[in-house]
């Protein structure tokens, strides 16, 4: 924990030759990656925001655009580097690289292109799936998860090589450590960003008394906060990620949702003239907070200790916070464009829980009730298990 | 299902997840088993039509996707009058225009004359009316067209599809592997250094592990593929159970009963629209003598109770029949049920050779006639071009009935129609019942006008207007038609086929049959 007692980390260093090296412009291949990260997220909201609004679509819509860019540039920008590393590499780029099948490469190159090789893999299954069993009808489906894992890796990749450039500056005690720290929490926000979209159609308000709601929360969130938490050298590492991951998410609504749309497949269901957004995302700062607090309280204990006190308390502050939460975005105060609380998808039934504003119960007896939030719980702590596994492990990573 | 709303036919994240939730946990929503509801004819679902939209005379197919949610290609041809501009749009039977996308231009296609196609995005199982309009100087005009939208096929991958994503997976989890290994190894290794060997054993050990969780996803992933599959197959197209008998007709000189019995309970469901007549009639019975074809009967069963249909049995030829029972549900929805006969043999009956009628019962003992059919009186049916065909190119069958003098003929209206005409493939695998306006049912096609002027005609209400009602039931006795017939329609795929033409003239329904080859 002696990294977080660094402040702010942007203080320049008593080396000023050093300082001056540190302070060169941040490495191409991270630029890029960080960019293709940004450019797939955007175009991943964008994208569902298009399916809940217009419905139709091709596979040159712009937000398509933006994922094949985002997955095509990752893969040539680390593509590249990996080559000039094996053939052209200076001693010093050999030292900082690892293995694979024979070539060499920071880690995070191969981790992106390892994610952009997934979402090319995704592309001819995803057609083929729609032939055989119909055209887009969920998030989740197994070609989408080859396409959602390579994603998740690309960024993951982002993340690695913005952790190696933090690990190294502060090694070095270089003055960038402070702007590679950000540029870390900022690729941790995509991530969760990430997580958030996959789950997003389980985690919608009107399911936000249900277990339901609160076990698939529990899956990437509480790994990845914890990830964060362990990982991200700063002072409130896992609601720093959290904000960042609430601010791209809103923002993309708050940008999306002046733009005149028309559905353009039935049954319409909702009047729709602008396009519909995700709403208003999740209030996983607060339960973060609860986090970060926990990780400090258990920062000398063991990993176990250490991710029951976390989890336990991201969760219960999530549960918390949520079942009051899903109520306000279930209310007609939520209605308004900050929130954006009644952007509902073209066919949404004007009978269903979720326009009707009321909540929909998937368990029906209390022992359901109480086994569904059991396990949901010791979800939460699983992950945050693997979590603080990762983040230790990151705290490592110099290749 | 057919008639199902459309909150039982999952169309996106929201409703699949929530209803896949409700479901686990036992929540009473209803999920009902879409794909048991029917389509129209056997074989195929395609749509083909020939009319008019307002003063332009149209020939319209509609090609329907193998699986819904999904496209289906309309193609418009304006056979007269310079269209400017051809819209189509399709609506979901229950939402109506209303619920539906804006209609949308189609695009010219490119060497072929006025021809216009367009795709048409069906998102739910179930009865969809299909507007055309077309838009020139002389007007505008607007046709509609019900066409059913139902999954029926199975897509199978493509064996060298097969390997290359076999071999990029391969290429993943390989990579996979290699990439934990790394990371393990070297990962955390400060620059220029060398793994010792207890980063090497972890790295294997990562490795080991990586593989477990990689081989367990990849299980998992398999199971829950089988399980969309799985879900597809329910939700497939499958024809109601049902069985036919002959009941009675025993002792010489007995009435038997030709009785058609829908045995599935999903024919009661709650979801289910009550059916309705089409031509004037609940059911249109076609029996046809297996295996050789070489008799075909034409009847019209009235209810007898909620699953059962009686209909007179005419004196047919003893053997085993298969039914093909054509009814049309109150959204539109056309289907055909599937059942077989056995025709007993019956003393003193004898079974006539040729063609007979009843009233609009008719039917024919007889193979295909090599040339011109013999329709009686001296008139004969000419098939204009005996092909050969190919399977799914448009086509018309084109046929002229000639008078002894050789003049084209006249004819009476058989229940509302010029002519009717039956294809089926000798396997039985394709049955498709045919008009000169095509293949599309007229009931279903006026009762989603009905709708979409606000009359909620629907469960139980079904008072065909006067003016339709006589039209239907071919009431109309100075109605004339030409002897000149054209059916609009594509062999769905290669084989032999029957067909059947039935026309009325002297107040007797003559029948001639005919082969068709399509390559």
């Amino acid at each position: 924990m002696e990294a977080r007692s660094i402040p702010a980390a942007l203080a320049p260093t008593a080396e000023g030759s050093r300082a001056r090296t540190g302070a060169a412009a941040i490495p191409w291949p991270l630029a890029a990656t960080v960019f293709a990260a940004t450019s797939i997220i955007v175009g991943l909201i964008w994208d569902i925001s298009w399916h809940i609004s217009i419905g139709r679509d091709t596979s040159w819509t712009p937000a398509h655009m933006g994922i094949y860019l985002g997955g095509t540039l990752a893969g040539f920008a680390n593509g590249f580097l990996v080559l000039k590393t094996t053939f052209r590499g200076t001693p010093a780029e050999r030292a900082e690289s690892v293995r694979f099948w024979g070539f060499r490469g920071p880690l995070g190159a191969f981790v992106s292109i390892w994610g952009a090789g997934a979402m090319l893999t995704s592309a001819p299954f995803d057609d083929w799936w729609h032939n055989a069993y119909g055209l887009d009808v969920e998030i989740l489906s197994p070609p989408h998860t080859v396409l959602l894992l390579g994603i998740l890796f690309v960024i993951g990749g982002a993340c690695i090589t913005a952790l190696k450039a933090q690990n190294a500056a502060e090694a070095e005690g270089s003055g960038r450590a402070g702007t590679y720290r950000a540029i870390f929490a900022y690729a941790m926000g995509l991530l969760v960003t990430m997580g958030a979209l996959a789950i997003w159609s389980d985690t919608r308000p009107y399911i936000g008394r249900s277990a339901h709601f609160y076990l698939y929360a529990a899956v990437p969130f509480p790994l990845m906060l914890a990830a964060a938490a362990r990982g991200l050298r700063m002072r409130w590492p896992a609601t720093t990620v959290a904000l960042i991951y609430m601010l791209v998410f809103a923002g993309m609504g708050w940008i999306l949702q002046p733009w005149p749309a028309t559905p353009k497949l039935g049954p319409i269901r909702q009047e729709i003239t602008h396009m519909v957004t995700l709403s208003f995302p999740l209030l996983l700062a607060v339960p973060a907070f609860a986090m970060d607090l926990a990780a400090r309280a258990v920062a000398k204990r063991g990993a176990t200790l250490q991710a029951l006190a976390m989890g336990l308390a991201f969760f219960a502050v999530l549960v918390g916070v949520h079942w009051w939460f899903n109520a306000f975005m279930l209310s007609p105060l939520s209605h308004n464009p900050f929130f954006m609380g009644d952007h509902y998808p073209y066919e949404a039934s004007p009978q269903s829980s979720w326009v009707r504003g009321e909540f929909l119960r998937l368990e029906r007896t209390t022992a359901d009730v109480v086994r569904g939030f059991g396990i949901a719980a010791l979800v939460a702590v699983v992950s945050t298990r693997i979590g603080v596994a990762w983040g230790n492990w990151m705290r490592t990573v110099r290749r | 299902m057919g008639e199902l709303d459309a909150d039982g036919a999952p169309v996106n994240a929201l409703s699949m997840r929530v209803r896949a939730l409700a479901r686990r946990a036992g929540l009473a929503l209803t999920v009902i088993a879409c794909a048991l509801f029917g389509s129209a004819h056997v074989g195929t679902t395609d749509a083909f039509f020939d009319g008019m939209a307002g003063p332009f005379p149209l020939r319209v197919s509609v090609r329907m996707p193998g699986v819904i949610p999904g496209q289906a290609q309309i193609t418009v041809r304006v056979l007269e009058g310079n269209a400017r501009q051809v819209l189509v749009q399709a609506a979901q039977w229950n939402v109506g225009t209303k619920g539906a996308p804006a209609p949308e231009p189609a695009g010219l296609v490119t060497g072929a004359a006025n021809t216009w196609s367009a795709p048409l995005w069906l998102m739910t199982r179930s009865s969809y009316m299909v507007n055309v309009t077309v838009e020139g100087p002389a007007g505008r005009g607007t046709v509609t067209l019900p066409v059913v939208a139902q999954s029926t096929s199975r897509l199978g991958m493509d064996r060298w599809m097969g390997y290359g994503l076999a071999t990029l997976g391969a290429l993943l989890v390989g990579g996979l592997l290699t990439l934990v290994g790394s990371a393990v190894r070297e990962g955390g290794l400060p620059p220029g250094e060398e793994p010792d060997r207890r980063r090497r054993t972890r790295a294997r050990v990562a490795t080991s592990v990586a593989a477990g969780i990689a081989g367990l996803a990849l299980l998992g992933g398999a199971r829950w593929w089988e399980s969309v599959y799985a879900t597809c197959e329910r939700y497939m197209y499958r024809p109601l159970a049902s069985v036919g008998e002959v009941r009675g007709g025993a002792t010489p000189g007995a009435p038997a009963t030709l009785r058609f019995r829908v045995v599935d309970s999903l024919f009661f469901s709650a979801r289910q629209t009550p059916l309705m007549p089409d031509h004037g009639k609940l059911m249109h019975l076609f029996a046809v003598r297996e295996p050789a074809g070489d008799v075909l009967a034409h009847l019209h069963p009235t209810r007898v109770d909620s699953a059962s249909f009686d209909a007179p049995l005419p004196p047919l030829p003893p053997g085993r029949y298969r039914l093909f029972a054509d009814v049309v549900h109150e959204s539109g929805l056309a289907r055909t049920l599937v059942a077989t006969a056995d025709v007993p043999a019956r003393g003193d009956r004898s079974a006539p050779k040729g063609f007979s009628s009843a009233g609009d019962d008719a039917w024919l003992a007889g193979g295909p006639s090599a040339g011109d059919a013999p329709l009686g009186d001296g008139l004969r049916l000419v098939w204009e071009d005996r092909g050969p065909f190919v399977a799914g190119a448009d086509t018309a069958l084109r046929f002229t009935v000639r008078d002894s003098a050789g003049a084209v003929a006249e004819l009476e209206p058989y229940m509302g129609m010029g002519a009717h005409a039956m294809v089926m493939r000798d396997d039985g695998s394709v049955f498709v019942h045919l008009h000169p306006m095509g293949t599309i049912s007229m009931a279903a096609q006026e009762r989603l006008l009905r709708r979409e002027r606000g009359d909620t005609a629907l469960h139980g209400a079904d008072q065909p207007t006067p003016a339709a009602g006589d039209a239907h039931a071919g009431h109309a006795a100075d109605v004339r038609y030409p002897g000149t017939l054209t059916f609009p329609f594509a062999f769905p795929k290669a084989g032999t086929y029957r067909v059947w033409v039935q026309l009325k003239r002297g107040g007797a329904v003559r029948t001639a049959a005919f082969e068709a080859r399509v390559r």
